[in-house]
């Protein structure tokens, strides 16, 4: 499977997350972007907004699907990527770098314990196809 | 409704009970999609004055002018055995289901296999001015429009099956410059078809339903069981009613409720 990195966290849906002390970074997988297609627009929340794990917190439109955006940790967002409103492309592109989408200061770090690594989010990905 | 559904579904997992619904509009009404931008795509001015009110779909999408159509909706979890893997596997399985439907009612319909560009700059805010892949075409012009969106493993797709078709007022509602629209309309007749164009007699909605649901269970190989909304279902419904698709901030701006 092309494209993960070692130093992130993932999601069981396709978030990934980079962390820094407090402080995560957070996009969509390869995987996901792949399985979307061409993306078209992202709906991001403002700054200072509070996420919550496993809710949505934002809204992709891709070519034939809207997909919600499902936070991997809970915590107020302190930056948005501004870069996706001139050229959302970057999330297709370079989903784990360019393209990320927000920054968000943890509330509760323990909620990275329910997240997998690399390796792991490799198998379940797998499984999860070959379950189709 | 359906996003009520895509609700519980989500909260039920894999108890998760799969649904399809038919259901029709009492007046005519403007859907826009997720991410549409009303006042660059509907003339709002001409709805007001006509009396037709504008709401904004959970799914992507283009506008449609529901009316004299039949709408259809499934929800099931993605990873439901009926449906194969991707985005385009629920559309293409869907519009096998439809297009068997139309077949019993004497309309031959083909899916499309690629995905065609808009020619018209003016109309490409409509759903039914460009067909997508696996999308439903009767001789070519196209009779039924679907989108869609995933969440937390569920998927909700709708979509619109013209009965009848009013290119005229479908334009007056979505060019949104006031002035002759007969140019667009007959751009649009030529790629846009309904039901009765080609059905050999009138059937009552009821019964075009009724078939449709034979459809997809003889296609889908499965039985379909009468419902009604659940008790979850109907309190998630009217949350949703309240804070979202009854307010306008929701309708004519996008925001989301928590945004308010």
């Amino acid at each position: 499977m092309a494209g993960f990195t070692d130093d992130l966290l993932f999601s069981r849906e396709h978030t990934w997350v980079r962390i820094d002390g407090n402080i995560a970074t957070i996009g969509i997988t390869d995987y996901a972007q792949e399985a979307l297609g061409e993306i078209f627009s992202v709906d991001l929340p403002n700054m200072d907004t509070y996420v919550e794990q496993d809710e949505p917190f934002g809204t992709i439109e891709a070519k034939k699907t809207v997909a919600e955006l499902i936070s991997p940790i809970s915590g107020d967002i302190i930056s948005v990527n501004e870069d996706l409103s001139d050229d959302v492309g970057i999330i297709n592109s370079d989903p784990y770098n360019t393209g990320w989408m927000i920054v968000v200061a943890m509330s509760d770090s323990s909620e990275l314990d329910d997240l997998l690594d690399a390796d792991e989010y490799g198998d379940f990905v797998e499984e999860d196809e070959k379950g189709r | 409704m359906d996003e009520a559904i895509l609700r519980e579904n989500q909260r039920r997992g894999s108890d998760a009970r799969p649904t399809l619904r038919f259901y029709g509009w009492t007046k005519p009404t403007i859907s826009l999609g997720y991410f549409q931008d009303v006042a660059a795509e509907v003339n709002i001015g001409f709805c007001r004055r006509n009396n037709i009110p504008i709401i904004r779909r959970p799914t992507g999408g283009k506008a449609v002018l529901h009316h004299d159509d039949l709408t259809y909706s499934v929800i099931a979890l993605e990873d439901n055995h009926l449906f194969p893997a991707g985005l385009l596997g629920t559309y293409k399985v869907i519009s096998r289901c439809i297009a068997a439907g139309l077949e019993k009612l004497g309309v031959r319909a083909d899916i499309l296999q690629e995905g065609r560009e808009s020619e018209s700059a003016e109309l490409s805010a409509f759903c039914f001015s460009v067909p997508s892949q696996y999308e439903l075409l009767v001789e070519k012009r196209k009779i039924c429009g679907s989108a869609q969106i995933r969440s937390r493993g569920v998927f909700l797709q709708h979509g619109s099956l013209l009965m009848n078709f009013d290119p005229v007022q479908t334009c007056r509602a979505l060019v949104t410059s006031d002035g002759p629209v007969s140019e667009e309309a007959s751009k649009l007749q030529q790629r846009v078809t309904s039901f009765y164009e080609y059905a050999d007699r009138r059937y009552a909605y009821e019964d075009v339903c009724g078939i449709l649901k034979r459809a997809f269970e003889e296609s889908l190989g499965i039985r379909l069981v009468d419902g009604v909304l659940t008790e979850e279902e109907e309190t998630v419904k009217e949350r949703l009613l309240e804070y979202k698709y009854r307010d306008s901030r929701w309708n004519m701006e996008g925001k989301r409720p928590y945004e308010y």
